[in-house]
């Protein structure tokens, strides 16, 4: 599903991020990267989502090598099939919980009568369609959590990418986020979360745990 | 040298040209000498971000430079006035030694400019660009005619003296002195009409039988024979005096301009139709561009010939 092969990773004054990484990951697998800040979580997740291509080495995604892709095509190839959580969740405080949830739709052109099925659909599912209209400035950590999840998988991706995902949430929050997770994994989803969040490690929906230690895979 | 503010702007454009061009160029350099598409090296990875960012700056330049041309010929027509003797561009293109071939030189930039947008366009359309090494070695040749252009053209503009009496139109293209060109405008109307709509009727049997390599061949052909025809026969037409044959008076004012309709035209349905036969485009858009090229085509035979046409309407006789 997801192969990584001789990636190395260095970034502007020499700042090696990542070191010769061979990772391979299967389908519906849910896979924890752990690893202090700065260890090259994000980075195997910004490599895998398309985000940034390797220095050395290559990425390949469902069968894509995504980091050959020109840009424009790594842009649709990760619209299509993959959903990205970010740690501060990268949604646009002044629009409206639906709007935020609709952006990865706009470049596809449905119908507005589509689209909205689609949000309301998926707000449901994650238990935030109360709150479609209001500004997302205006909710919760909690709430703008589900909101970024919710986004992620308005295309029914395949592959779901979480930076950090508990970092802003308190212990209940974070349970909740957990349970959305084995939701997601029961759907076959792969699922790769980069945390250090001690809450991760010992879950019975992880099969695997990736540790990173200063770019290399110990 | 004079400088206007025409003048001004295109050199200072023109230097901008040279200066993203020159970048353009070493990366192309290095991009056709050492691309690997398979190769998953540092060496690689930076070379196909380069090559993005210099399709971007070519893609700019020409898709400045394409427009620039009319400019340019606009800029040459203004020029008429400050030249004594000069009529229009004409005059203004033998004023020196440098304009005829800066100006053929810039019809046939045109072309190559324009015929790299679009392989760059359908490279971009496929994950393993097709063309990619194609159209960055068409650059690094697309570069020196580039430079060259630029050259001659402040050549042409430094080279200008005010002072001196240049040709007018009527002397250029006058049927009755011993040159080429005169004898070509002195060929028979019959023969360059029947060549000029033969090709016509030709291109419609090719296009209607799909043959790409066919229309693309006679699309070259007929360029060349609309450019004779319209000098020698319709421009006679257009401005109703059988023996004004310039082909730059009928961008001016007294002629409504016409003359930039037909060319712009005749650009584009040539072009579309020499595109065909070159690139493999896929059915549907093969398709497109036949019709584009063919409906331009169309709209040129259509416009030339309705001035012959309109005259003798009016008039019961022929030019």
């Amino acid at each position: 599903m997801i192969t990584i092969e001789n990636v190395s990773k260095i970034y502007e004054e020499d700042i090696i991020a990542l070191e010769n990484i061979n990772l391979n990951f299967n389908e519906g697998e849910l896979i924890v990267l752990k690893g202090v800040s700065g260890s090259g979580k994000s980075t195997i997740l910004s490599l895998i989502a398309g985000l940034s291509k390797p220095t050395v080495g290559e990425v390949i995604v469902d069968g894509k090598k995504i980091s050959k892709l020109p840009d424009h095509f790594a842009t649709s190839f990760r619209r299509d099939n993959i959903g990205i959580v970010f740690q501060k969740y990268n949604l646009i405080p002044t629009l409206s919980v639906t709007d935020n949830v609709l952006l990865p739709l706009f470049p596809l052109n449905l119908s507005h009568e589509i689209m909205q099925e689609k949000a309301y659909r998926v707000l449901k599912k994650f238990t935030i369609e109360h709150k479609a209209a209001i500004m997302v400035r205006n909710l919760s950590g909690g709430e703008q959590q589900r909101v970024a999840i919710a986004r992620a998988n308005i295309n029914d991706p395949k592959i779901i990418l979480a930076d950090e995902p508990t970092a802003n949430l308190d212990e209940k929050l974070s349970l909740e986020f957990i349970e959305i997770l084995r939701e997601l994994k029961s759907k076959k989803r792969t699922i790769i979360i980069a945390t250090h969040d001690p809450l991760f490690f010992d879950l019975d929906i992880v099969d695997k745990i990736v540790l990173i230690e200063h770019g290399k895979l110990l | 040298m004079f400088l206007t503010p025409e003048i001004i702007t295109l050199t200072v454009l023109n230097i901008l040209f040279a200066i993203f061009a020159t970048i353009a160029f070493v990366n192309a350099l290095k991009i056709v000498l050492y691309y690997n598409k398979n190769a998953t090296t540092n060496y690689q990875y930076m070379l196909e971000k380069k090559s993005y960012l210099s399709a971007t700056i070519i893609k700019f330049i020409f898709y400045v430079k394409i427009p620039l041309f009319i400019f340019f010929v606009y800029t040459l027509d203004g020029l008429s006035t400050l030249l004594p003797g000069a009529m229009c561009a004409a005059g203004v293109v033998s004023a020196t030694s440098y304009g005829t071939p800066l100006l053929f030189l810039k019809i046939l930039n045109l072309y190559i400019f324009a015929f790299w947008i679009v392989l760059n366009n359908e490279d971009m359309k496929y994950e393993n660009q097709p063309y990619l090494k194609k159209k960055f070695l068409l650059f690094c040749i697309a570069y020196f005619l580039l430079i060259g252009e630029i050259v001659l053209e402040g050549v042409m503009f430094e080279s200008m003296d005010i002072n001196s009496v240049v040709d007018c139109c009527g002397a250029i293209f006058s049927t009755t002195s011993q040159t080429y060109l005169s004898e070509i405008l002195g060929a028979s109307s019959s023969i360059l009409l029947g060549t000029f709509y033969g090709f016509f009727i030709l291109m419609i049997v090719a296009y209607f039988l799909k043959n790409r390599y066919l229309y693309s061949f006679l699309n070259i052909l007929f360029l060349l024979i609309a450019l004779i025809t319209l000098i020698a026969f319709f421009g006679t037409y257009i401005y109703q005096q059988p023996t004004h044959h310039c082909p730059f008076c009928l961008l001016q004012s007294d002629y409504n301009y016409i003359g930039y309709l037909l060319y712009i035209v005749l650009f584009i349905g040539t072009f579309f139709g020499f595109v065909v036969g070159v690139i493999d485009f896929q059915a549907k858009e093969l398709q497109k561009r036949f019709n584009i090229s063919m409906l331009y085509n169309c709209i040129y035979v259509i416009c030339v010939s309705y001035y012959p046409l309109e005259y003798y309407i009016k008039n019961g006789v022929w030019l």
